[in-house]
């Protein structure tokens, strides 16, 4: 598999609970389909059919010897993944909520000026189609590095 | 590309018509005034956008408390439609934070209207590449992180489709 195939292929493997369960099952120690069975509301074929996901993504291995085939947990690639999504998580969530505020901004700007284009009980219709200079002209300046904290 | 499921899935309705919400993203004023969390700066005259399919959007970051990181991200665009959408990739690069290589990324911004005059944003956006190689450590860390990560990325794709 390629690199980005892998990483579907992980991502998908772990939006399943039931595979999440078994992965901090094999956090603990390596066990057979039987033990990880016990906990879990489903059967041994269910949970084998579980573990073949989770070996297609490398998120675990089976040893192929003797009668108890254990899974084994593979410590793997996600730590850096998981940060990269939680940083643009924040990313998007800090900056949209500037968005907001200024989207406020500019139509309060609007209304003081009596232009009614971008009133919500307008119909959007009515909403000019480019950037002409007549619009730009009530676009706030933007703000130095300074003031904006 | 096109068809792999993307890391990051947020959809936010703001409280603007569509074709203003469009003009945040795509004009430098209004785009200086917004993008990035707060204690960042973009100078405007390091702005350049040329909104079109093909075009880019060019800027750089900067911030006050932290005068050592100087980020220029330079996205190119690879779908746009008027109004409705901002399709490309990323390409981060500069003097970014310790531990934090350049990187690209590929981002879809779509507007779809709402009643009342709002706007609903559906934002996607994909991994970058190098960080489907394997590294050792941390993983269980990064496993309590990402329950929570994929339980929310769900519940928003759920809601998208419904």
């Amino acid at each position: 598999m390629s690199g980005t195939d892998q990483l579907s292929a992980v991502f998908s493997a772990l939006a399943d609970p039931t595979r999440r369960a078994i992965l901090a099952e094999l956090a603990d120690r390596d066990a057979t389909v039987t033990e990880l069975t016990a906990p879990l509301p489903i059967s041994m074929p269910a949970v084998s059919r579980h573990l073949k996901v989770l070996e297609r993504a490398a998120l675990i291995s089976r040893s192929r010897s003797g009668k108890w085939r254990a899974s084994r947990l593979e410590a793997a690639p996600l730590r850096e993944a998981a940060d990269w999504i939680e940083r643009y998580r924040r990313f998007w969530d800090s900056s949209l909520t500037r968005l907001d505020a200024h989207l406020a901004t500019v139509r309060a700007a609007g209304r003081a000026t009596g232009r009614t284009a971008h009133d919500p009980t307008v119909p959007d219709s009515t909403v000019p189609d480019k950037v002409d200079d007549k619009e730009r002209s009530w676009t706030p300046k933007p703000r130095r590095s300074s003031s904006r904290v | 590309m096109d068809t792999e499921t993307p890391q990051i899935v947020i959809s936010r309705v703001m409280e603007a018509p569509r074709e203003l919400v469009y003009r945040a993203f795509t004009d430098p004023d209004h785009f200086a005034a917004w993008w990035g969390p707060i204690g960042n700066s973009l100078p405007r005259d390091e702005i350049e956008f040329d909104v079109r399919p093909g075009g880019y959007q060019r800027w750089t970051e900067v911030f006050p408390a932290h005068p050592a990181l100087r980020v220029h991200i330079y996205v190119d665009l690879t779908d746009v439609a008027h109004g409705e959408l901002l399709d490309g990739v990323m390409h981060v690069t500069g003097r970014l934070q310790d531990g934090i290589e350049p990187f690209e990324t590929r981002f879809r911004v779509e507007f779809h209207d709402e009643a009342d005059g709002r706007t609903r944003l559906e934002i996607r956006q994909w991994l970058p590449e190098h960080l489907a190689a394997p590294s050792e450590q941390g993983w269980l860390e990064a496993f309590t992180k990402l329950d929570v990560t994929l339980t929310s990325a769900h519940a928003a794709a759920v809601d998208v489709e419904a």
